[in-house]
C-alpha cells in the first residue's frame, strides 16, 4: 500500500510538471489541440461524406464503420496521454537524465512512461466519445451492457498492448539511441486500424493479429461491442496481451542490464 | 550566376540525408502506413462494384498511389527545421556568407525531394506490382507535360507556404504547434487523403477558393484526365497567381521577420 501511495504522489507530481510545461508553450500547445480536432473533425468528415453515398464497407454500415474510427482514437490518444514519456528516451540518455532516472528510488521504467503526459490530450477525448454516443444511437438494433463491458475490457488490454509496444521501442533506444523514430512508424501503422481490418489482403490481417495486433487492439474491442465477437477470440486477445506485456519487460530489463552510460 | 554553390549545398544535403538513414526510412514507412490504409479502402469499397463516387476501380486507385507520390514530391519539404535555426541563432552564420536564404533553403529541399521521389517511384511500384494495381496512364504526350507542369507549380507552391510558417520563427520559438496544424488542415484540403470531388458541392467550392487542392488533387485530376482543356489552363492560371502571390507574402514576411531578429543563442 505505502510503494502504492508513493507511485500516485510520483504520478501527480510528473502531471502537474508536465502540465506546467505545456502553460509555458501554451501557443505551441493550443496549435497542436487544434491541430487533433481538425483531424478529427475531417477524417469523420470525409468519412461521413463517403458512407452517406455507399451502402457500406464489408458488411459494415455507416455507424459501425464510425465506431470502429473512433475506438481507434480512444486507444491512440490513450497511448499518447499515458505513455508519451517514452518517445523521450533517446533526449533522455543523450543529456544525461536517463542515468538520474536510474539512481533514483522508482522503477526506471514507471518514471519514464509518465513524464510526459499530455493533459490537453484528455480533451479531445470528449468529441470521441460523444461521437462514439451517437452512432451507437444510430445503430439499428441494441448495445448490450455485456458487451460493453467487454469492449471496455478489451479496451484496456489493447492499453496494455499499446505499453508494451511502447516500451519496446524505448528499450531498443536504450541499446541504439537511434530507433527514436519507430515510435512514429508505430503511431502511423495504428492508423491502419481506423478501419475495420476485414479490408486488408490476407496477409496483412495475419499480421494485424499476431505480430503487429493493431487488429487485437481495435478491430477486437469494437466487434465486440457490436457483439459479433466470439469468446474464443477475446481470450486470444487477452493471451496477445499478456505475451506482448511479459516479453517487452523482458526485453527492457535485458537492454537495461546491457545499457553502458554514454553522456554523464 | 553563382549557381555552383547552391549546387554543393545540394550535394553536401544529399550526404547529410544519407548518413541519417535510420530517419529517412522511417519517414518512408510512415508514406507507406498511409498509402496502404487509403489503397485497401478503396479497394474494399470497390469490391463488388465497378464504379463508386464518379472514379472507375482504376481511376481511384491510381489517385491513391499518384497521391503517395505526390505526397513524397510536394509535401517532402525540409523548412519545418527553419524555427530551430532561428531560434539556436544559426541563422545568424547563414546570414554572413554570401548566400541567400531562399536559396540556401531550396537547396536542401531538392536534395531531400530528390531522395524522396526515387525512393517513392521505387515503393510504389512494387506495391502496385504485388497487389496487381490497375493503373491509369495518360496516353497523350500533353497530359503528362501538363501533368508535369502542375506538380512543379504544387512544389512551388508548397515551397512557399512552408517556408512562410518556418519564418513564423521569427516571432515565437513555439511555431510548431500552428505548423502541425496547418500541415493537418492542408492534407485534408489538399487530396491527400481522399479525391475533394468526393465531397459536397458546397465543400468542394470552399475548398477550391484555397491554394490547397492545387497542391495534390488539381495534378491528380490532370493525370487522370479528370480535367480537359480550358480546365487545365484555369487550373495552372490559379496556381500561377497562387505563386505570385505566395511569392510576395514570402519577401514582406522574410524581410519584417528579419527586422524582429535579435540573433538569440546565436
Amino acid at each position: 500500500m505505502k510503494t502504492f501511495h508513493k507511485y500516485v504522489r510520483i504520478w501527480l507530481c510528473l502531471v502537474r510538471n508536465s502540465f506546467k510545461t505545456q502553460m509555458s508553450t501554451s501557443f505551441a500547445s493550443l496549435g497542436y489541440l487544434i491541430g487533433k480536432f481538425v483531424r478529427f473533425g475531417f477524417f469523420l468528415f470525409y468519412l461521413l461524406a463517403i458512407f452517406n453515398r455507399l451502402p457500406g464497407l464489408k458488411g459494415y454500415s455507416m455507424p459501425e464503420i464510425v465506431l470502429f474510427f473512433m475506438t481507434f482514437n480512444f486507444v491512440d490518444v490513450g497511448g499518447q496521454f499515458l505513455f508519451r514519456g517514452l518517445y523521450g528516451v533517446k533526449s533522455l540518455i543523450e543529456e544525461g537524465d536517463f542515468d538520474k532516472i536510474l539512481t533514483q528510488p522508482a522503477s526506471p521504467l514507471f518514471r519514464i512512461s509518465v513524464m510526459g503526459m499530455d493533459l490537453l490530450d484528455l480533451l479531445t477525448l470528449f468529441p470521441i466519445l460523444g461521437v462514439s454516443v451517437w452512432a451507437i444511437m444510430k445503430l439499428p438494433y441494441p448495445v448490450h451492457a455485456g458487451d460493453v463491458a467487454l469492449f471496455l475490457v478489451l479496451l484496456i488490454n489493447a492499453m496494455i498492448i499499446a505499453f508494451a509496444f511502447h516500451v519496446l521501442i524505448g528499450a531498443l533506444s536504450v541499446k541504439t539511441q537511434e530507433l527514436e523514430g519507430a515510435i512514429w512508424v508505430y503511431r502511423d501503422v495504428m492508423t491502419l486500424g481506423r478501419f475495420p481490418i476485414n479490408v486488408y489482403s490476407e496477409f496483412i490481417r495475419g499480421l494485424f493479429v499476431t505480430m503487429v495486433p493493431v487488429g487485437v487492439m481495435i478491430t477486437f474491442p469494437t466487434r465486440a461491442l457490436l457483439g459479433h465477437l466470439s469468446w474464443p477470440l477475446a481470450a486470444y486477445s487477452f493471451g496477445i496481451g499478456a505475451a506482448f506485456y511479459f516479453g517487452s519487460q523482458l526485453f527492457w530489463r535485458k537492454m537495461l542490464r546491457e545499457y553502458t552510460s554514454i553522456s554523464s | 550566376m553563382h549557381l555552383k554553390k547552391y549546387i554543393t549545398l545540394f550535394w553536401l544535403s544529399w550526404q547529410r540525408q544519407l548518413e541519417m538513414r535510420s530517419e529517412f526510412m522511417f519517414e518512408r514507412a510512415r508514406s507507406l502506413a498511409i498509402m496502404l490504409s487509403v489503397y485497401y479502402l478503396w479497394s474494399a469499397l470497390l469490391e463488388n462494384q465497378t464504379s463508386v463516387l464518379g472514379y472507375s476501380r482504376q481511376d481511384l486507385l491510381t489517385y491513391v498511389l499518384l497521391m503517395t507520390l505526390l505526397r513524397a514530391w510536394v509535401l517532402g519539404c525540409v523548412t519545418d527545421r527553419i524555427p530551430m535555426e532561428i531560434a539556436k541563432g544559426r541563422l545568424s552564420e547563414l546570414l554572413l556568407r554570401p548566400i541567400s536564404h531562399v536559396g540556401y533553403w531550396i537547396s536542401q529541399d531538392l536534395a531531400s525531394k530528390s531522395l524522396n521521389i526515387g525512393f517513392a517511384v521505387v515503393e510504389v511500384s512494387v506495391f502496385a506490382w504485388l497487389v496487381k494495381a490497375p493503373l491509369t496512364m495518360p496516353t497523350e504526350v500533353a497530359t503528362w507535360l501538363w501533368f508535369g507542369l502542375a506538380t512543379m507549380f504544387g512544389m512551388i507552391m508548397y515551397f512557399q507556404l512552408s517556408y512562410m510558417l518556418g519564418v513564423m520563427g521569427f516571432w515565437t520559438a513555439q511555431s510548431w504547434g500552428p505548423r502541425f496544424c496547418f500541415e493537418i488542415l492542408l492534407e485534408f484540403c489538399a487530396g491527400a487523403y481522399f479525391p475533394i470531388d468526393v465531397l459536397p458541392p458546397a465543400a468542394q467550392r470552399a475548398l477550391m477558393a484555397l491554394p490547397f487542392p492545387y497542391l495534390i488533387f488539381a495534378p491528380s485530376s490532370i493525370y487522370l484526365g479528370r480535367i480537359h482543356g480550358g480546365a487545365i489552363a484555369s487550373c495552372l492560371l490559379h496556381q500561377g497567381v497562387w505563386i505570385v502571390v505566395l511569392s510576395f507574402g514570402v519577401s514582406q514576411i522574410w524581410k519584417r521577420g528579419l527586422r524582429f531578429y535579435s540573433a538569440e543563442g546565436g
